[in-house]
């Protein structure tokens, strides 16, 4: 869930339940207090009319007393009790013709000795009305600042964390492959700026650290090549000198095949680092067909020397955007793989279809470790003559182009499978 | 025949030295540009193997300034860098051969021969041992006048162990000759002796004399006494 979902959720949340429970509150708050009005109102009007009604009593006008207003009755009675009673009945009005609500005081007093009730009752009608507007006026006030409220979160929550998203999509968008510095915008939020320096401090040294490590692989294996290069010219030099007995030649036979393996790893070194350098920059499309069978071709001699099967269906073929040399070493490395490590009289299936270049050989009857076999220096079996490079430049070059490479062993087989990216098909 | 080796790696350049001698060649040597430049400057070499990156400057400003100066000595570049740029420009700036390190010492010396021959023998292409003899442009092998149906593996391998002659050329060394970059993918170079005999039976029956003599196992050898 995105942050300022999350956040209007729970505002959301909040201002429903607010409003659920206030309303109501409010009009049972907001009555109360108007009857309570109603109430002294109506205590305050039997105390003036007191006085009044004794007066009447005195002067015996009581009957004309009664007809002054509709909402005052007065009546003589025996009972001589003082109280006040205040009730909200329900009053028919013929005018209307509808139960219109009242609030009736009926009190009782004796006055100049004689005890009676004085009953006052008055409409309700118009407080109600007037309380039902407010709890009106007040509910759209609240829903329209609860609405307000949304609507400026919203927009500065994505205004403040627009920096962060900027931020967000420069990290995804970040390699540290490439050589150039993540530089992530000014903030004028503290956080975001702390957030972002940061980073770019985190990056910097990752980089730092990565570039370092290239350059002692690069420097290491460049370095390298002169001691090698020496080495292998004393031995040809001593393989010139005589005598030469059997036992000197035995020895100086397994320095030079020491010494060549250590050239190949060195080699493949350079390789790896000049890929994940990007110096293969020069870009084309090549078609992959003619690209297998000339590397066939290359390969006939090693072919017929372990009497391999090899079986080529090339289907539709698929077309690259990538440098010739790279997609020559990436299926080259497959292949030789395929041979090196097949058994004499084995065979070989490659094929060229769906959008899949596939290389599939007999060999080794167990599968191999798939999380293991694309990392450096794995060796497939107890083979002294592979130095554990192959697959991992396979691997390396399949990054590069954002390939998808995928093992699989079915049937005796050991399958290489490579997707390219849907764009570069045919 | 004058060879210029430039080559800051003392050993190395001492290795080439020695071998090239043996071979018949006046060698003289430079460790850095600025010699380079000095020796280019006062003599006239057949071949100059140069190494791309000396201490003080890039090799490939000697051949710059070879080919102003419009001379006409070979170059065969030698470098650790391996890059194929590198060979680009070298061969794009008139360097007759590129050769990257580690190599082998035969190789190197079947590229200087090949330079040579080249330079000097400018029209007729033809390289003769004895009763052998080979046609260079037409890649054919005749003994005594009479061709011999060889593959194209095969005159490599003859062309390589004739042109040097009296020496041990190590298996690796013919592995890498004939069968290139592929060499890698062999688990052991024995295919190499099905090559030989193969060689040598073609040549006996074409009335050769037997030359190529295998020696302990490390390599073969053109001999001729």
């Amino acid at each position: 869930m995105k942050l300022l979902k999350k956040t209007i959720r729970r505002y959301l949340v909040y201002s429903v339940i607010l409003l659920l429970v206030e309303i109501p509150i409010f009009y049972v708050v907001v009555q109360r207090l108007v009857l309570q009005g109603v109430d002294r109102d109506l205590m305050t009007t039997k105390e003036l009319l007191k006085p009044k009604i004794g007066e009447a009593v005195v002067k015996n006008t009581l009957g004309q007393l009664q007809f002054a207003d509709r909402n005052i009755s007065i009546s003589i009675t025996t009972i001589s009790r003082v109280y006040d009673s205040l009730a909200s009945v329900e009053i028919y009005d013929s005018a209307t013709g509808r139960k219109v609500p009242h609030r009736i005081l009926t009190s009782s007093f004796s006055i100049n000795g004689k005890p009676c009730v004085l009953q006052v009752k008055t409409s309700l009608l118009d407080n109600f009305s007037l309380i039902a507007n407010i709890v009106k006026v007040q509910l759209a006030l609240l829903v329209l600042l609860l609405l307000g409220l949304l609507l400026i979160n919203r927009n500065l929550s994505k205004k403040i964390w627009d920096p962060f998203y900027h931020t967000l999509g420069k990290l995804q968008r970040y390699n540290i492959d490439q050589r150039e510095e993540l530089s992530l915008d000014q903030s004028s939020v503290k956080e975001f700026n702390d957030l972002n320096r940061s980073l770019e401090g985190l990056a910097r040294r990752a980089q730092d650290a990565y570039i370092s490590e290239k350059a002692f692989t690069e420097n290491a294996s460049h370095e390298m090549q002169s001691p090698l290069a020496v080495l292998q010219s004393k031995l040809e030099l001593l393989m010139q000198t005589s005598p030469l007995t059997a036992e000197q030649a035995q020895l100086i036979s397994e320095l030079a095949d020491a010494g060549r393996r250590m050239s190949r790893l060195n080699k493949s070194l350079v390789l790896l680092t000049k890929i994940e350098n990007n110096q293969f920059a020069d870009v084309g499309t090549i078609l992959l067909r003619p690209v297998v069978l000339s590397l066939l071709q290359q390969y006939d001699m090693q072919i017929k020397e372990k009497s391999l099967d090899v079986t080529f269906e090339p289907g539709d073929d698929i077309s690259l955007n990538a440098d010739r040399a790279l997609i020559e070493i990436l299926a080259g490395n497959l292949l030789a793989n395929a041979i090196r490590h097949n058994i004499t009289g084995g065979k070989i299936y490659i094929t060229i279809k769906d959008n899949c270049f596939r290389v599939c050989n007999s060999g080794s009857q167990t599968p191999l470790d798939e999380k293991k076999i694309f990392n450096r220096f794995v060796k497939g079996g107890n083979d002294n003559n592979s130095i554990g490079l192959g697959l991992a430049i396979v691997n390396t070059i399949c990054k590069l182009y954002q390939y998808r490479l995928q093992y699989n062993f079915a049937d005796n087989m050991h399958c290489f499978s490579i997707f390219p990216k849907d764009e570069d098909k045919v | 025949m004058r060879i210029l080796i430039v080559e800051d790696e003392k050993e190395l350049s001492r290795s080439m030295v020695k071998y090239l001698q043996q071979e018949n060649y006046l060698c003289d040597t430079a460790y850095s540009f600025v010699e380079a430049m000095n020796k280019v400057e006062t003599y006239e070499y057949d071949c100059i193997l140069l190494d791309i990156s000396l201490p003080d400057g890039n090799g490939l400003k000697v051949l710059e300034a070879l080919k102003n100066d419009r001379k006409t000595d070979g170059v065969i570049i030698i470098s650790a860098k391996d890059s194929l740029d590198d060979k680009i420009t070298g061969l794009k700036l008139g360097a007759d051969d590129y050769l990257p390190k580690p190599f082998h010492l035969s190789e190197l010396s079947a590229r200087i021969e090949a330079v040579i021959r080249r330079k000097s023998f400018q029209g007729s292409n033809t390289f003769v041992v004895n009763e052998l003899s080979f046609d260079l442009s037409a890649r054919v092998v005749s003994v005594n006048g009479i061709p011999v149906d060889l593959t194209r593996k095969e005159y490599d391998l003859l062309l390589y162990l004739a042109s040097s002659k009296n020496r041990v050329i190590s298996k690796n060394a013919i592995a890498e000759k004939i069968s290139g970059e592929s060499a890698d993918v062999y688990d052991n170079f024995d295919f190499i002796y099905a090559h030989i005999k193969n060689l040598k039976k073609k040549l006996t029956a074409a009335g050769c004399e037997d030359y190529i003599e295998s020696v302990y196992g490390i390599g073969y050898k053109f001999t001729i006494r």
